[in-house]
């Protein structure tokens, strides 16, 4: 495991072109739904949650609150696939780093 | 002989108790009424009321305030009709005794946990229409219903379009001709505009007329005919439109086209960024005016679109004026729609000016680089020079009072991918620019329509104000802060003069009427909207939760 997290980590690094599927699956989620409210590659979060903060070790809170909806976040389980989440997961995660 | 009778008593009864169409026509001139979106089918939000004026104005206390049990935030403009008020957000219908504020009756809308997905700006509700003993209202997941004014039974319910597929309703009806007219949002979703017209006794759609012709109709060739953009193309008109009776004209605003980037869709994009002039009773289009061409920037132009008569080279000429996202303010001949002026009112680099002979935006460089899909500081930002807070207009000082905006953007296109039904379809980036300490990010201004120039501007340094103005004859501007104070302005040089802390922010809309020959002012309190979003974090000392704050002058 740790060896295919650093893969990913190293192929980050160049940018999108070079992102494996599931992050590039992830980062196009991501600027479609989420970066109006939550920024543009987290970068400008405004009112809504930071997600650079979200805790790394949280994926069970951060997927139910994808699936579920928290405060003013509303649920997008119907809409997501799980596989989707994940990758969402992923590019929050790993997508903007280095 | 018997039934006969018996329906002419029934009619006449109706007749007397509910307001007409005429009471709709003259709303403004029974000031204990207020009856129709902007306190007048002209939307000029300005009442000749002037117990309350620039020296009285220090002894305006609450007299009641009522809980709105809703913590989605409060942006409506309340209703009034013999006594009872009529008020509403995205969750409740509630009418109060405007004498006591005691709650009457309160209707609860239910919609899915998943709808607010398809709002992009926040889950409200802009505020009722009234008729004939009815009071309608939109919801949410894209119904319109029909309430009993006296008990709040629910009467018709129409479905108006599929909410999963991006559409939402938030505006208030306009009631116009006898028909019932709403339209949608959605643009940030891909849809297609329209606005729909309604019979208000059955709830049975009468007409729909999208505001993107479809192929084979006049306006479709400004939309690339080798793809579907015209079908995904937005245009939504998410704010109630303003009525001439005696043109039998009602003026529309359009919002932005979809996506916000631009690449797929080149041609003017009719009728997005515009205003339609449209029949009450067919949604026949008679005339139009595209004040952004192309929008590549989400610079709608959905709202408050005022009629006035204004003295202009010694003429009198009936006009609209609208404070345009795109930073001008445009004066238009309401009867043919020809531009009499655009200037700017705000900070623009997207365009040097408008084209007096063609009414078109002159674009600049700056357009040019958004267009290539640079990084570009773009003023004003897609948040505009205004948004949707509506402006009033005095006719005694001939000048827009509103709140207004200063912010540019680091803005982007970005790549476009298929649309996807029921999602977001905008593709671009939007990062906030770096900023001087002390600039403001907003004022209160009071603008001459005709030039753009302000009488005089109140800046604000901490937050914008999100809160629609109320001008009065006893020359006060009335508006409120996100941080909760309601507010008057001295309409000759913008002094503040009084205000009051109420429990939450303010985003709504601020009306003035009498009973029993009192002058009363009301205002909803209730942080949220889309400034709400943007400013969560630096507002959390601001606590949500509704509520109807009305004022009056204590006795001497």
């Amino acid at each position: 495991m740790r060896i295919v997290a650093g893969a990913l980590v190293l192929a980050c690094a160049p940018g999108f072109a070079q992102q494996p599927e599931p992050l590039k699956a992830g980062a196009e989620l991501y600027a479609r739904n989420c970066s109006p409210c939550h920024g543009a590659r987290m970068l400008d979060p405004q009112g809504a949650f930071d997600l650079r903060k979200f805790p790394r070790d949280q994926r069970e809170r951060f997927v139910t609150s994808v699936s579920k909806g928290k405060n003013a976040m509303p649920p997008w389980g119907d809409v997501l696939k799980p596989e989707e989440i994940e990758s969402l997961w992923l590019y929050v995660t790993m997508g903007e780093r280095g | 002989m018997r039934v006969v009778f018996a329906a002419a008593i029934l009619s006449g009864a109706t007749a007397v108790c509910a307001q007409s169409l005429d009471d709709l026509k003259n709303d403004g001139r029974n000031t204990d009424n207020i009856l129709t979106y902007g306190m007048g089918y002209h939307q000029q939000r300005y009442s000749r009321l002037s117990q309350i004026d620039r020296k009285s104005v220090r002894r305006l206390v609450p007299v009641w305030s009522l809980s709105l049990d809703n913590n989605w935030g409060e942006q409506a403009q309340p209703i009034v009709y013999n006594g009872v008020m009529y008020v509403t957000n995205a969750r409740h219908t509630v009418a109060i005794d405007v004498a006591t504020g005691k709650q009457i009756w309160k209707h609860t809308l239910e919609w899915p946990p998943e709808t607010p997905r398809v709002v992009c700006c926040g889950v409200s509700n802009k505020g009722a229409a009234i008729y004939n003993g009815r009071v309608y209202r939109t919801t949410l997941d894209a119904h319109v219903i029909a309430l009993d004014a006296k008990d709040g039974k629910e009467l018709w319910r129409t479905k108006v379009a599929e909410w999963k597929d991006g559409v939402s309703l938030t505006l208030a009806p306009l009631i116009a001709n006898g028909v019932l007219v709403i339209g949608n949002s959605g643009a940030e979703y891909g849809v297609r505009g329209f606005i729909d017209g309604i019979d208000p006794e059955t709830g049975k759609r009468l007409w729909r007329r999208y505001t993107i012709p479809a192929r084979g109709e006049k306006g479709n060739e400004t939309w690339p005919q080798d793809n579907n953009a015209w079908e995904v193309g937005g245009g939504s008109a998410w704010i109630t439109g303003s009525y001439d009776p005696q043109l039998d004209l009602m003026f529309w605003g359009t919002g932005n086209p979809a996506p916000w980037a631009s690449q797929s869709r080149p041609g003017d994009n009719l009728y997005t960024s515009s205003v339609l002039a449209m029949r009450p009773k067919t949604g026949e289009i008679v005339w139009h005016y595209q004040f952004t061409p192309n929008d590549a920037y989400d610079y709608d132009a959905c709202w408050e679109l005022i009629n006035a008569d204004l003295k202009i080279d010694g003429k009198d000429r009936k006009v609209l004026m609208q404070l345009n996202r795109n930073g001008f303010v445009y004066v238009l001949d309401r009867a043919s729609g020809s531009l009499i002026s655009a200037r700017p009112y705000a900070k623009v680099n997207w365009a040097s000016a408008v084209d007096p002979d063609t009414g078109r935006p002159v674009e600049s460089d700056i357009a040019k680089s958004i267009r290539a899909g640079k990084p570009t500081e773009m003023w004003p930002s897609t948040r505009g020079g205004k948004n949707w807070m509506h402006a009033s207009f005095n006719p005694q000082t001939g000048l827009l009072y509103a709140a207004t905006l200063h912010e540019g953007r680091m803005y982007k296109h970005l790549e476009i991918k298929p649309h996807v039904v029921g999602q977001r379809y905008m593709y671009i980036e939007n990062l906030p620019l770096p900023r001087a300490a002390g600039e403001p990010i907003g004022h209160i201004d009071a603008i001459n329509p005709l030039t753009g120039e302000k009488k005089w501007r109140v800046p604000l340094t901490d937050f914008q104000v999100w809160s629609a103005t109320l001008s009065t004859g006893g020359g006060l501007v009335f508006t409120g802060k996100e941080t909760g104070e309601f507010i008057a302005l001295d309409a000759e040089t913008g002094k503040q003069l009084w205000q009051f802390q109420t429990g939450s922010g303010i985003n709504a809309m601020p009306v003035t009427y009498t009973h029993k020959g009192r002058q009363y002012v009301t205002v909803l309190s209730g942080i949220g909207g889309l400034y709400w979003n943007i400013a969560r974090e630096q507002l959390q000392n601001v606590p949500q939760g509704g509520s109807v704050w009305t004022f009056a002058l204590m006795p001497d």
